[in-house]
């Protein structure tokens, strides 16, 4: 689109042929507007706000209001936060920090076996269930049972069975994230389209391929939404489990940082661990991308678009 | 009997009965109805007077409390995958194509990937949706949903076709270029009996060879009609033929009360 473009005849409909309507929008074109620049100010305008917020301190100076006798904005003592310089000043002495490194692995490790083994057997549990009718009216009471205790508080338990290493860790995320994929897994066989079970069924369809073809493919969307959550949740039981006891781990160090008033180094850690949570959400986003194509021209199921 | 494609020979079904406290429920009351191969029954009735009944016992779903229903001579057992059957919504796969939701009958047989490309775009064409074998279901208008949906049931070439109001979701102008389209392909595949359920008696007219009415619940067969109209038929100029206004006429004067 130049200027020496011809004007756009006036919209009467009249005398215009399919001819003078545009070409549909360049490749770049189109990748800027689906870019939404708006969108992408504003939020660049939130991150420099919070920043400067953040900088400034204002955000820990307290509002004066007591409700019952409680402060819900209290003031933070000046050595019980830390400023984004501060922060920074940790990350370019982890960087160089090969026991930083090692911590982190350790953390990835534990959160990856931990996500992969209880959404395995969450996946095939709830599979099961779902699909026999029968094992889940007996099995049911149990699991709800079961996942009605507060699975935090098996976490010291399990740090008898399994050591302080990173088993105990590894077997907390495993209980958490089994829960978070099973349940929803199991209500998604049911809640299968059972149009495309009989439709199945009157095509000759063998029990496998129904299984193949209509069950598996149908609880898709499902399974990927409680991965994401079950994603999350496993770093948040490492990092319990590590607070709790541990020879090493990035939680093992956030605490280690609270209790020597190293706040720029907590601060970082925390970031930290927010960003191996999204990168694990990611990359299910990846392999989500590709199962769930069919559902690319709908909105949502996505947590982070950048 | 042995000449019948379909037949059912005194058939009730009774839904329920295994809760005591609920009242059991008789869809079918000693129905019988013989269809030689080759012909083209439409089954009229109100809603709720077994005609999906019919239709699901034909396709193997369930078996009739009394009576026998057979396909060419023997007791239907069982689903079998030489039936095709089209349920009343189109029951696409969403996670599949246009193309891949044609091929399913045909993978449920276990037939080559070739074959089955080559037999659902060839279907796909007929249908005039070659341009959108790509396409998932959510990106395609009702009308095309439910064109993929016939040709879905006749990738599998069945000789028997089961068909509940296929055309029922669509408005009227779509409603006769799919109904157009669907009996072409009838025309051009001679030898393939159809059941053809709605609660349409236009559309029952313009399609069958005979149209069996049922009355409302519990089901019985009311009229049994042949429709003497000359085929391949065209829809659109056949809807104001006088012949075919005068049998629907005809028809519509002996069930009033039934269908109103």
């Amino acid at each position: 689109m130049s200027s020496s473009d011809p004007a756009p005849p006036a919209d009467t409909g009249q005398g215009a042929t399919l001819d003078t309507v545009p070409e549909s929008a360049t490749l770049w074109r189109w990748r800027i507007r689906q870019l939404d620049l708006p969108v992408q100010l504003i939020r660049a305008a939130v991150v420099v706000g919070l920043y400067f917020l953040w900088s400034s301190r204002a955000l820990f100076k307290g509002v004066p209001i007591t409700v019952f006798g409680f402060e819900p904005l209290p003031e933070v003592k000046d050595i019980f936060y830390a400023v984004p310089s501060e922060v920074w000043d940790y990350f370019t002495a982890y960087y160089h920090d090969l026991l930083f490194w090692k911590d982190l692995w350790v953390t990835v490790q534990e959160a990856f076996w931990g996500f992969a083994l209880g959404s395995t057997a969450g996946l095939l549990v709830g599979l099961t269930l779902g699909y026999f009718r029968r094992l889940q009216k007996i099995f049911g009471p149990f699991l709800v049972f079961s996942n009605a205790v507060p699975k935090i508080a098996l976490a010291p338990i399990l740090i008898l069975w399994y050591g302080i290493d990173m088993g105990s860790k590894i077997a907390l995320a495993t209980v958490i994230v089994f829960f978070l994929v099973q349940m929803p897994t199991t209500a998604a066989v049911g809640l299968v389209d059972p149009d495309l079970n009989i439709l199945a069924t009157t095509m000759g369809a063998t029990q496998v391929q129904r299984f193949r073809k209509v069950i598996i493919p149908g609880i898709m969307p499902a399974v990927f939404g409680a991965l994401r959550l079950a994603a999350i949740y496993s770093m948040l039981a490492v990092v319990f489990g590590e607070f709790l006891a541990s020879k090493r781990g990035l939680g093992q160090r956030l605490l280690y940082s609270v209790n020597q008033f190293n706040m720029g180094s907590a601060f970082a850690l925390m970031i930290v661990l927010a960003l191996i949570a999204l990168a694990l959400n990611g990359l299910i986003g990846l392999v989500e991308r590709r199962v769930l194509k069919w559902q690319s021209n709908r909105e949502g199921g996505q947590v982070v678009s950048l | 009997m042995s000449d019948s494609a379909v037949a059912l020979e005194n058939v009730s079904l009774v839904f329920g009965g295994d809760d005591p406290r609920t009242e059991r429920v008789v869809a079918l009351d000693h129905v019988s109805l013989r269809v030689p191969a080759g012909q083209f029954v439409a089954v009229v009735g109100p809603s709720g007077c077994g005609k999906t009944t019919i239709l699901n016992m034909l396709a193997g779903l369930i078996r009739p409390t009394l009576g026998s229903v057979s396909r060419n001579g023997s007791e239907i057992q069982g689903p079998s995958r030489d039936v095709g059957y089209m349920l009343a919504r189109s029951a696409l796969s969403p996670w599949r194509t246009a193309r891949q939701n044609v091929e399913l009958g045909l993978e449920i047989r276990g037939e080559r990937k070739a074959d089955r490309r080559l037999r659902a775009t060839e279907l796909l064409a007929q249908l005039r949706l070659e341009g959108f074998a790509d396409a998932y279901p959510s990106m395609l208008s009702q009308g095309m949903q439910q064109r993929v949906a016939i040709a879905r049931t006749l990738a599998i070439d069945p000789d028997l076709w089961l068909l509940d109001e296929p055309f029922g979701a669509l408005d009227a102008q779509t409603r006769l270029t799919v109904q157009s389209e669907f009996i072409s392909l009838w025309e051009t595949n001679p030898g393939r009996t159809v059941i053809f359920v709605t609660h349409d008696l236009e559309e029952a007219v313009l399609l069958a060879d005979r149209v069996v009415v049922l009355t409302a619940r519990p089901g019985k067969i009311k009229l049994d009609a042949p429709v003497p109209l000359p085929r391949p038929r065209v829809l659109d100029e056949l809807k104001f033929d006088p012949v075919f206004t005068e049998i629907e006429h005809r028809i519509w004067k002996e069930l009033r009360d039934e269908l109103i």
